[in-house]
């Protein structure tokens, strides 16, 4: 049977990878902030994270998903990158050391 | 770092992939949360998941913080050498195809589609989400070849790349398990040209199929979207649909509404969850064939329950487009009614309705936003009409421009079909020839 020779179909690398942000050692002493899409179950999720961390880690404060905006459902790419952004600032001006973005199912 | 339930872990890496950030940390909930209940929830996210995100927010290796060069491949480059059959193994093995054979996309191949655009090969047409990944003639003509198009689609499959890339378009949010996939509707002289198929069974005849099946691989080899892993369809995929207009309409065709010109060929794409039933309206003695048929268009949306759960009201909210199709003779019988498409979205915008109560039930119980009609009304997304009695009827359409009306199908039949998409709007853009 006749071999031939083909080519890939993919499309091409447009993103240069930045890596992680740096990792926290311990979370002893340090805060972590909840960002939240407003969608599967994560108003019953994160209470529950929140207190198993504090549990484990009594120096731990913890900045909840309330105290960021979110804009669940938000099909404009536009607007949610000046969202992405705003939510980032906020999280530094409220000291958070590392935060976590949930949920997605 | 991020929290994803379990099959969407992937998702979350490739998402973080596709803005840079290969090795986002994830920390997965296991099983999906949406048949939990509270006390399930808590037992999961205290056995299962606080030591993965201890771990995620402080194990430190790989290259934190150091960012990779990824390497830029050469198109021209050859991946697999083999008998035809080989072939469509190799790229079906490697999700690179939709499990159908393929055309082998040889260089010579290639090289024959790309006669038919004055682009060069490797110039950016667009940069497609969810991957983030950089369409060019060429990739888009190795897709067109494998779908089994001819060369003188490319032009077209180039018109719908730009379309994809439009943010309008929103293509990053298409991932949803709902199961959206695009449609392609061809607009203008080229449809006559490349003997595109409008009228009975259009969308398997013809050019029409692969041309379809070309935006489905471009979907899932350009824009990256790979199912199971960032696709999420539940049920999967059928094949992308390719639409043209029938020239019985009787009124203007989809493009000269969205402005452009009469003469302009053009490529629109639009996206279904479905690919449904088609009722026929009937005109009887007590009712106008064309009422009817409204009546009947009314009918099949409110069967559409993403609509319900996309309000898509508000500048910050989902998009929903829905799309009636109607044969030939329904749109004729509507126009000579007096009916416009602009009188038939109206219509359908204030008549498609349902009880309150129907549609907090819809709200309360399949929706993955917890909220309330009420409280919506009241953050300002659904009008007050939603905060009434159990049994006002309430309309479920935002406007009656998120309705797109086409005129194709078998000229001899009476039938419509509603088709439900969600997250995007309808994208068009000209096609244009080498020549220009």
């Amino acid at each position: 049977m006749e071999k031939v020779e083909v080519v890939s179909p993919l499309g091409l690398e447009a993103v240069r990878q930045a890596g992680v942000a740096r990792r926290i050692q311990s979370l002893d002493g340090k805060t972590v902030g909840e960002f939240w899409n407003g969608v599967f179950k994560g108003d019953l999720a994160f209470p529950v994270i929140r207190e198993a961390l504090k549990k484990r880690y009594p120096g731990l404060r913890v900045v909840p998903y309330t105290e960021f905006p979110h804009a669940p459902h938000n099909d404009h790419a536009a607007s949610q990158r000046e969202l992405a952004r705003r939510m980032a600032v906020l999280a530094k001006e409220k000291g958070c050391d590392a935060v976590i973005s949930g949920m997605g199912a | 770092m991020v929290v994803a339930t379990t099959g969407f872990s992937t998702l979350a890496r490739l998402t973080g992939k596709s803005g840079g950030v290969a090795d986002l940390r994830v920390a997965e909930y296991p099983g999906q949360i949406g048949m939990h209940d509270a006390g399930q929830i808590a037992h999961h996210v205290e056995q299962a998941l606080i030591d993965q995100i201890v771990e995620g927010l402080t194990r430190t290796d790989g290259n934190t913080g150091t960012g990779a060069e990824s390497r830029e491949r050469d198109p021209r480059e050859i991946v697999f050498s083999g008998s035809a059959d080989e072939i469509t193994h190799h790229f079906n093995a490697r999700d690179w195809s939709d499990g159908l054979p393929i055309v082998p996309p040889t260089i010579a191949r290639v090289e024959e589609f790309l006669e038919h655009t004055g682009r060069s090969p490797d110039e950016e047409i667009a940069v497609l989400p969810s991957a983030n990944l950089r369409a060019t003639p060429w990739n888009v003509a190795v897709n067109a070849v494998m779908a089994g198009c001819r060369p003188e689609h490319l032009p077209l499959l180039i018109a719908a790349v730009e379309a994809l890339g439009d943010e309008k378009c929103a293509l990053g949010s298409i991932g949803s398990s709902s199961g959206i996939f695009p449609y392609v509707l061809i607009g203008g002289p080229i449809v006559e040209r490349l003997g595109i198929e409008r009228g009975g069974q259009l969308v398997s005849r013809g050019p029409n199929p692969a041309i379809g099946r070309a935006v489905g691989l471009i979907v899932r080899n350009i824009a990256g979207y790979r199912p199971g892993a960032s696709y999420m369809g539940t049920f999967g995929y059928p094949l992308a649909i390719a639409l043209a207009e029938h020239q019985d309409s009787p009124w203007p065709p989809y493009h000269v509404d969205e402005g452009f010109d009469a003469g302009a060929s053009t490529v629109t794409i639009g996206v279904t969850n479905n690919w449904g039933s088609s009722p026929a309206p009937y005109d009887t003695p007590d009712k106008p064939g064309a009422q009817t048929a409204l009546e009947l268009l009314c009918r099949e949306v409110m069967k559409k329950t993403r609509l319900f759960h996309f309000p898509a009201r508000g500048p910050d909210t989902e998009r929903v487009m829905v799309t009636l199709l109607l044969s030939p003779p329904v749109a004729k019988s509507l126009a000579a009614a007096g009916y416009s498409k602009a009188d038939v979205k109206r219509y359908v915008y204030e008549h498609a309705r349902m009880r309150l109560a129907d549609y907090e039930w819809v709200l309360k119980y399949t929706a993955i936003m917890r909220t309330t009609a009420r409280k919506q009304v009241e953050a300002g997304i659904l009008p007050p009409e939603f905060a009434g009695a159990p049994d006002d009827m309430v309309r479920v359409l935002s406007g009656p421009d998120i309705l797109h009306i086409l005129v194709c199908g078998d000229p001899h039949r009476n039938r419509v079909m509603v088709m439900e998409g969600g997250h995007t709007q309808p994208t068009t853009k000209v096609v244009r020839r080498r020549d220009g």
